[in-house]
């Protein structure tokens, strides 16, 4: 029988059926796709941004980096607020509450005054929704004091959230910008000016492959690009950073967290789940394949939570954030010798190339058999060789080895690899 | 119900990749150190470099290595035995399947062509010395490259009116288009290589007296064995070369016949089944007196002609064949036990049983070996008479194009010595 689990969460005071939620973006843009969406099984929406202004849409709108017709490693977007009218969003936001009552939807809105944050706000109201998710994070605006320029001054951010909580009675989610040194001022900011919760990343500043006819990168509208927001699995990292910088922060504590950033798969949303975030939110890896990989992601999390004896997300959230450590707490008295598996060596060399070239000069390579060899004396175990090999368990920890001065004694180390 | 192959002659066997599908499998390439598909090539021509380039984004750079390493790079691509040689080396071979190199090679030198490349060039000055190549066959195309990117001048002497030899008459274009040859054949030219076509040489000591420096033999061998059984004389009953020959000039409209044995286990008895299922016959059957593990030819190849619905038997060979009228009527076997027997009815019969070398006395004074080979120094080709060398089918009894490139090669350093030498002693 297939295996169930209940993935039902709340997050920011709103039941959700699961966290696998659509991202403000285009993938969440009317009643039909949001339909469509919810009968695939996503448990909510955070609607596609409405600000106040017409948009006047640019062509092409993407750009991607790398090999043609091959998987996205990132994906770059220029793409505007909302196109709709603000009546057309509203409408299209009643009857999905009607039609389906238990799943969620966050209004995105974005305002350049605090009078417009506070009017667009009162509209989540009248559309009846479940929350808002304030942008402050767009990387690509045409206007002053908005997007990532409000997202990246605290006082700019406090203000704003203090003028969308008095539009609304609703929860507000503070959408946060990559694109500084540190969030956590910006989220603390936001969460004193009365945000509910914060959400993370928005898209990261970028330039992707040029052009070598037009000399401008992607997307070009009549031979000039800018600067825009980068998405997919590239930030996924990136993005990760920013979750455990807020989930670990003192004065961030207890504030949800949605996080977002390159999930495509089950896997990349436990790994935030494991950092602390109790929702996530999904665009690019949906712009590719469409919404039906949202099945994946919920089986595949059942399976994960049964493998590990979990039976809510509670059950796991934030386990990962204690073991995230500053590089001065490391435990610096051993170290790790790859071991090498002759058998199941096919005798490709890798190893011995990236060591030579990028590590120690550690692998002897044995011509005759074609086979690594390590050198004891000078291999440093930094475990770049297992990096590159291209067999299964070929490579794996071997041999662990105590620094001069330092006693053998229980460690936890790594047993599962690939 | 099986799906068999239904191709015209001149159709291709083989998909083709372009830059994305090339790429894909670039990607699979586990860019080894000191490479063993690199190794395995006879010929040298680097598949390892060549692959990197694809994956590294550089195809030019690709089609340069090739061009500069084999000037039969397109032929390669198309007829070398690559399970048996780099793709066998592949290191990937201990994960799943290797590369498929020919494929990527074949997708480069369409670049290259498309690109209208010159990926090889003699230099500004050119060099003291005359050089002729005897036949326009692999061998030969390889030295009078290599010999024109030196430097020196060179003209190639082909008794038939086109280039190419057994890549031009010899082999199935399902395996090897002819503009894949030809394109193959103009780079050499665009070398400044000349050519004299239908012309027969009356020796080499002739081309001496002509002024030429040094003479290079790839006659290859043109004369197809035929087993010496009865019925062998009749309408219908062909030597290998002739029939592929034949097939090749008529673009595959010839009396190909209908019911077709083909007798042999080499590549070239694949190409002539091919052929006469291509050009229409009915019903062909391989009849091969050893066992398939026996049988030289490269499994792909019989895998592809099986594939088209021709049948292979092992283990018997040709007794007799019985006449129906002038025409050839059926053929009978005998099996290896020498117990079992068949009779097939056939109304052509194909030998492909290998090539001899025709007479070879006229041409020089060779030193020449039990089947009619040109024995040469293995390293250098040198026959034994001043400047006269020689490589290809003619020296070896008749193997594979890399292999006549390979020693095309090895034979080009040692004209080049050959002619400094000279030149030098002046």
């Amino acid at each position: 029988m297939a295996v169930k689990k209940d993935l039902s969460i709340e997050f920011a005071g709103v039941k959700c059926l699961n966290p696998f939620f659509l991202s403000s973006s285009p993938v969440g843009n009317n009643y039909d796709m949001i339909s469509k969406c919810f009968e695939e099984g996503w448990g909510g929406v955070f609607y596609k941004t409405i600000d106040l202004w017409p948009e006047n849409e640019i062509s092409p709108i993407f750009g991607t980096p790398g090999n043609a017709g091959e998987p996205w490693t990132a994906f770059k977007n220029c793409e505007h607020a909302s196109q709709n009218s603000l009546e057309e969003n509203l409408e299209h936001m009643v009857r999905l509450k009607r039609d389906y009552p238990d799943h969620k939807i966050f209004a995105s809105f974005m305002g350049q005054t605090e009078e417009d944050w506070k009017l667009l706000t009162s509209y989540a109201d009248q559309a009846g929704v479940d929350g808002v998710e304030i942008n402050l994070s767009c990387p690509h605006m045409g206007r002053e004091n908005m997007g990532s320029d409000a997202g990246t001054n605290p006082n700019l951010v406090a203000a704003f959230t203090k003028a969308a909580v008095s539009g609304t009675k609703l929860p507000i989610i503070a959408k946060m910008t990559p694109n500084q040194t540190t969030m956590l001022p910006a989220a603390i900011a936001a969460m004193k000016a009365g945000a509910t919760g914060l959400s993370a990343i928005n898209t990261v500043k970028s330039l992707i492959d040029l052009d070598y006819d037009l000399f401008t990168s992607q997307p070009a509208m009549n031979g000039k690009s800018a600067i825009s927001g980068l998405s997919g699995s590239a930030v996924k990292p990136i993005a990760m950073r920013f979750t455990q910088e807020m989930a670990s922060c003192p004065d961030l504590k207890g504030a949800p967290i949605s996080s977002i950033g390159g999930i495509y798969t089950w896997n990349d949303a436990v790994d935030f789940l494991l950092l602390g975030a109790r929702n996530v939110q999904v665009t690019t890896s949906i712009m590719e394949y469409g919404y039906r990989i949202v099945a994946d992601m919920a089986s595949g999390m059942m399976h994960f939570m049964d493998e590990k004896g979990f039976n809510s997300l509670d059950d796991f959230i934030g386990l990962a954030v204690k073991n995230i450590v500053s590089p001065s707490e490391f435990d610096r008295e051993y170290l790790i010798r790859p071991n090498f598996d002759h058998e199941k060596c096919v005798g490709c060399g890798r190893c011995y190339v990236s060591c030579y070239d990028g590590g120690h000069q550690a692998i002897k390579w044995n011509e005759e058999n074609r086979r690594p060899e390590l050198d004891t004396d000078h291999c440093v175990g930094c475990h770049l060789c297992q990096k590159v090999c291209p067999v299964k368990d070929c490579i794996l920890p071997g041999e662990l080895v105590w620094r001069d001065g330092f006693k053998p004694r229980d460690i936890k180390l790594r047993t599962h690899f690939e | 119900m099986s799906t068999v192959v239904k191709k015209t002659y001149t159709d291709e066997a083989v998909q083709g990749y372009n830059l994305r599908t090339a790429r894909e499998e670039a990607r699979r390439c586990l860019v080894c150190h000191d490479a063993p598909c690199s190794k395995s090539c006879p010929a040298g021509t680097d598949p390892a470099s060549f692959i990197r380039s694809v994956r590294f984004n550089n195809v030019k750079g690709a089609a340069e290595t090739i061009r500069k390493n084999n000037p039969l790079g397109g032929t390669c691509a198309s007829v070398c035995p690559y399970d048996k040689l780099c793709q066998e080396a592949c290191s990937r071979c201990g994960i799943d399947k290797p590369i498929e190199i020919g494929r990527i090679q074949r997708f480069i030198v369409e670049q290259e062509q498309a690109f209208g490349m010159r990926t090889i060039e003699g230099p500004a000055v050119k060099k003291a010395g005359k050089v002729a190549c005897i036949g326009a066959g692999p061998a030969s195309l390889t030295v009078a490259s290599k010999l024109a990117e030196a430097g020196f001048n060179v003209t190639v002497f082909e008794a038939e009116e086109k280039a190419g030899g057994m890549l031009s008459f010899g082999i199935v274009p399902a395996r090897l288009p002819q503009e894949v040859v030809d394109y193959d054949i103009k780079l050499i030219t665009d070398l400044g290589v000349k050519f004299k076509f239908g012309t027969k040489v009356k020796s080499v000591e002739d081309l001496k007296a002509k002024g030429f420096d040094a003479v290079f033999v790839g006659a290859g061998l043109w004369s197809s064995k035929k087993i010496d059984i009865p019925g062998a004389d009749l309408k219908g009953v062909w030597a290998a070369t002739e029939y592929l020959k034949k097939a090749r000039e008529t673009n595959g409209k010839f009396d190909s016949g209908k019911k077709v044995v083909v007798i042999g286990g080499g590549d070239v008895a694949m190409d002539c089944a091919a052929t006469a299922k291509l050009a229409g016959a009915e019903k062909v059957m391989i009849y091969y007196r050893r066992t398939i593990e026996e049988a030289p030819a490269d499994i792909e190849e019989i895998k592809y002609v099986q594939a088209m619905g021709v049948t292979m038997t092992t283990e018997f060979a040709p007794k007799e064949i019985l006449a129906d009228g002038k025409q050839a009527g059926f053929v009978v076997f005998e099996g290896r036990d020498k117990a079992s027997e068949a009779k097939v009815m056939a109304d052509t019969v194909v030998f492909a049983v290998g090539q001899t070398p025709e007479s070879m006395a006229k041409l020089g004074d060779f030193n020449l070996n039990g089947k009619g080979c040109i024995v040469v120094d293995e390293k250098t080709g040198e026959t034994g008479l001043a400047g006269i060398f020689a490589a290809g089918d003619i020296v070896n009894g008749g193997k594979t194009v890399v292999e006549a490139v390979a020693q095309g090669k090895a034979v080009a350093n040692a004209i080049v010595n050959y002619l400094e030498k000279k030149e030098g002693a002046k």
